[in-house]
């Protein structure tokens, strides 16, 4: 059989973070192959590559057998490749119809066909008959679908160019059962036509269904392939799973259970609903640290937002034995909450001003009128050597520190509250391993002066070696809770995945 | 999310509001002028809406496409200061003809100039069309320096008196417009305009010409305001470097009013043009209403103020209900 797509050596670098590190893959006509890795494996970076969005540093395309370069998502189209992106590329105000014909309009004497494209998205549509409501019509504009129908739609699009290769990243992320049925039976019905279907998910049942081969992305590595009849879940869990990296995360003494349980809670939450939350309860004791873990996009950065005051939300909570509801960041703040974001560029810090007002904007208002500049600076400058803040004085603008130093700033600045509760948002992402590992001491030091966090974090390394407990999130829920020995890399990944694996790994 | 009725009747008729606001008027305008339907009246008013509709297409147009185009107002003034010096009121038809073609030409210059800084160098629509918006009306002073000139009584009156079938002149304007973006709609361009609007990344992603939909957009404006100052002109018979002033604001809140979102993406014409007409009858309610006439400035602010705040209000109210 003809290979259809062959990626070779592949790099891609993102500044000092290395995204693909000479990864392979090989794909030929009429069949699956599953792209599989942890979170930061690479695999959305190794999709773009294929289809023309990122250029890579080095390495080779051969697209059957011949050397190819993608100049523009544009090139990879017309060379056959088409992709279902996991981000829209879809006009919300424009219909099903003009959707998915973008571009491709079918025109007579110059002027759009309409009833030819009506009954060609008919036709597309027809393939999903059944499984979406009667609203989805080729004229319904795709601000008016369901998250599902937009995503059948955009499936539609990709497939309407008649790919020779189609690439389904996260494609069935937000279909119900019936739909990834069907769409399954489309794939094999494709596949016995010669296409080629590269298929990113990270529900592992699906993956075990639908795939002939696979291929295991590790830190931008791929670190195995082979036929899926000759391989389990398990064993592709293990292989996404590096165990001795875990060692690398500074370990902290840890409460035991035991000991944990004769604390307070100090933040309960019940049945916590936003648009992307479906109800979430949890419980966490005063001076816990509590992870929260799980893929990204699974409504962890809702549930802090929405503790934090500026998501609107419904459901009940509770610190230390008193209902609250906070609507605004300000009633969250006077309640002693604080959340350091996820964007710490842009919703973190001022980059221009310096760095003693960056540390002081939620504080001033207790520095009086006029205000107490010595007093400001002398603060500020206690939380600086806190937190080893390298820099060339208070006065310094916050652009000119290194990524590590900025995010202390940005935590510096709610430290300077004394917070009881200390919300992070992935916040070591992109920062140094140095200015990580000052990080995690800092975070030991506040859980055991009773501060108590919840720590959003996609590295489940640091989840692993930091937290006393780690509730893992899947669609906008809890699936499941890991302390102890269940707290494992494997059990993690697993349960991320959504796959069944809890038992305690010695 | 889920879908009203509402939403889908006003996502297939975007100028409905409009629509509703143009009878309220029209009523109110009836009561207070019996006679407005009769056809002398109805053009004596259209002559002059015309102008404003004209304008108010073209920044539909750029609104559709994402942008907003400032500088509309100026564009007029440059073309009406060019028309009353170089034709003059004893000019020859030969010449006012050419110079009128020429007019044209010079607002899709203008609106080419704003395209390339919006759309290649990436500039803000919004700062860009303002700051040539100060360009455009420095030159309309420097052709005109002082209100003067004008144009010979035979086109002015071509403009203010033909009825044709006991229609005003406007009317078949506004058809010619109507028909043209009719068949806009039915070209691969006009779909692109929508997409530029309402999702530029998908639309690149998908591979639309962004930029060059972008930059046609601002061409089509300087031309429909091209279009518009011929018709000041040809309605007032004169020359006046600021005659173009009012119409910018007035053209936003029409196009607003006709439900074309800031946002881009949706909308079309025809609201837009009910927009401008809603605009002159409000005047016209408020100069028989009797009224001081700070009145009439204070009602047009409030209805602009009204028109733009609509959306973030109807937000507001989303917000506190969810």
């Amino acid at each position: 059989m003809a290979v259809s797509l062959s990626a070779r050596n592949i790099t891609k670098r993102y500044g000092a973070v290395v995204a693909l590190d000479e990864a392979n893959l090989e794909i030929r006509a009429g069949e699956v192959l599953a792209l599989i890795g942890a979170n930061g494996s690479g695999k959305s970076t190794f999709t773009r590559v294929m289809n023309g969005v990122v250029a890579p540093d080095s390495g080779q395309l051969l697209l059957d057998g011949r050397p190819m370069r993608f100049a523009s998502p544009r090139a990879a189209t017309n060379a056959g490749i088409s992709t279902v992106f996991q981000e829209l590329s879809l006009v919300p105000q424009m219909t099903v119809a003009e959707n998915i014909w973008l571009t491709r309009e079918p025109l007579r004497r110059g002027l759009i066909d309409r009833t030819t494209e009506q009954r060609r998205t008919a036709d597309l549509l027809a393939l999903f008959a059944g499984t979406f409501r009667s609203d989805l019509a080729p004229d319904v504009p795709v601000q008016a679908l369901l998250p599902d129908e937009k995503q059948i739609v955009e499936i539609l699009k990709a497939v309407s160019i008649n790919p020779r290769l189609l690439i389904l990243d996260e494609a069935t992320a937000s279909l119900d059962s019936r739909q990834v049925q069907r769409l399954f039976e489309l794939v094999a019905h494709w596949k016995e036509q010669g296409k080629a279907i590269v298929f990113v998910s990270h529900r592992m049942a699906e993956i075990v269904q639908i795939a002939d081969r696979y291929s295991v992305l590790r830190n931008g590595r791929t670190v195995g392939e082979g036929a899926m009849a000759d391989a389990t879940a398990s064993d592709l869990v293990a292989l996404m799973v590096e165990e001795a990296a875990v060692a690398s995360v500074a370990q902290r003494a840890r409460p035991s259970a035991e000991q944990l349980a004769t604390r307070r809670v100090s933040l309960q939450v019940d049945d916590l609903r936003t648009a992307e939350l479906n109800g979430v309860s949890l419980q966490v004791h005063e001076g816990e640290l509590l992870g929260i873990g799980g893929l990204k996009g699974q409504g962890q950065r809702d549930l802090l937002l929405a503790l934090f005051g500026s998501l609107p939300y419904s459901g009940r909570v509770t610190l230390d034995g008193q209902a609250v509801h906070c609507s605004h960041p300000r009633e969250a703040m006077a309640r002693g909450l604080a959340l350091v974001p996820g964007e710490r560029g842009r919703e973190g810090l001022l980059a221009i001003r310096s760095i003693l007002e960056n540390l002081q904007i939620p504080s001033w208002r207790d520095y009086g009128f006029p205000l107490q500049m010595e007093r400001a600076r002398r603060t500020a400058g206690a939380v600086a050597s806190r937190l080893n803040l390298i820099m060339a004085g208070l006065d310094q603008p916050v652009s000119g520190l290194s990524g590590g130093n900025a995010q202390k700033v940005v935590i510096g600045k709610w430290l300077l509250r004394n917070p009881r509760f200390l919300l992070l948002d992935d916040p070591t992402r992109g920062i140094d391993v140095g200015a990580k590992a000052e990080f995690y001491r800092l975070l030991a030091q506040l859980c055991d002066e009773g501060t108590t966090i919840v720590f959003y974090s996609s590295d489940d390394d640091e989840l692993i070696g930091l937290c006393d407990r780690v509730l893992v999130m899947h669609d906008g829920k809890i699936s499941s809770e890991l302390a102890g020995a269940t707290l494992t890399a494997t059990n993690l990944i697993a349960a991320s995945l959504g796959a069944t694996r809890q038992e305690a790994t010695p | 999310m889920r879908r009203s009725r509402w939403q889908d009747v006003t996502y297939r008729n975007p100028y409905l509001f409009a629509l509703l606001l143009l009878i309220i008027a029209l009523a109110v305008n009836i009561l207070l002028q019996p006679n407005l339907v009769a056809s002398a009246t109805l053009n004596s008013n259209m002559r002059v809406f015309l102008p404003l509709i004209l304008v108010a297409i073209g920044q539909a147009v750029v609104m559709i496409g994402g942008g907003i185009d400032i500088s509309v107002g100026a564009i007029v003034s440059v073309v009406n200061a060019l028309l009353a010096t170089q034709i003059g009121i004893n000019g020859d038809p030969g010449t006012a003809t050419i110079m009128m073609g020429a007019a044209l030409f010079v607002g899709m210059g203008a609106g080419a100039f704003n395209g390339l800084f919006v759309a290649y160098l990436r500039l803000q629509p919004i700062i860009t069309t303002f700051a040539s918006s100060f360009l455009f009306a420095g030159l309309a002073l420097f052709i005109l320096p002082n209100p003067g000139g004008g144009v010979p009584s035979l086109f002015t009156a071509f403009y203010r008196e033909t009825i044709l079938l006991g229609l005003p002149l406007a009317l078949y304007v506004i058809a010619l417009t109507l028909a043209a973006w009719a068949l806009v709609r039915q070209t691969r361009y006009g779909r692109y305009l929508y997409a530029v609007g309402g999702k530029p990344d998908a639309a690149y992603e998908t591979g639309v010409p962004v930029r060059a939909v972008q930059f046609s957009s601002y061409v089509v404006s300087g031309l429909m305001a091209a279009l518009g100052g011929i018709a000041i002109t040809l309605l007032t018979g004169s020359g006046n470097a600021q005659v173009g002033d009012p119409l910018t604001l007035s053209s936003i809140t029409a196009a607003v009013i006709g439900g074309t979102p800031l946002s881009g993406g949706a909308g079309g014409i025809a609201g837009p043009i009910m927009g401008a007409v809603i605009l002159g009858l409000v005047r016209n309610i408020i100069s028989f209403a009797n009224v001081e006439t700070w009145w009439q400035t204070f009602v047009n602010a409030a209805i602009i103020v009204l028109a733009l705040a609509m959306p973030g209000i109807i937000n507001l109210v989303r917000r506190r209900n969810v």
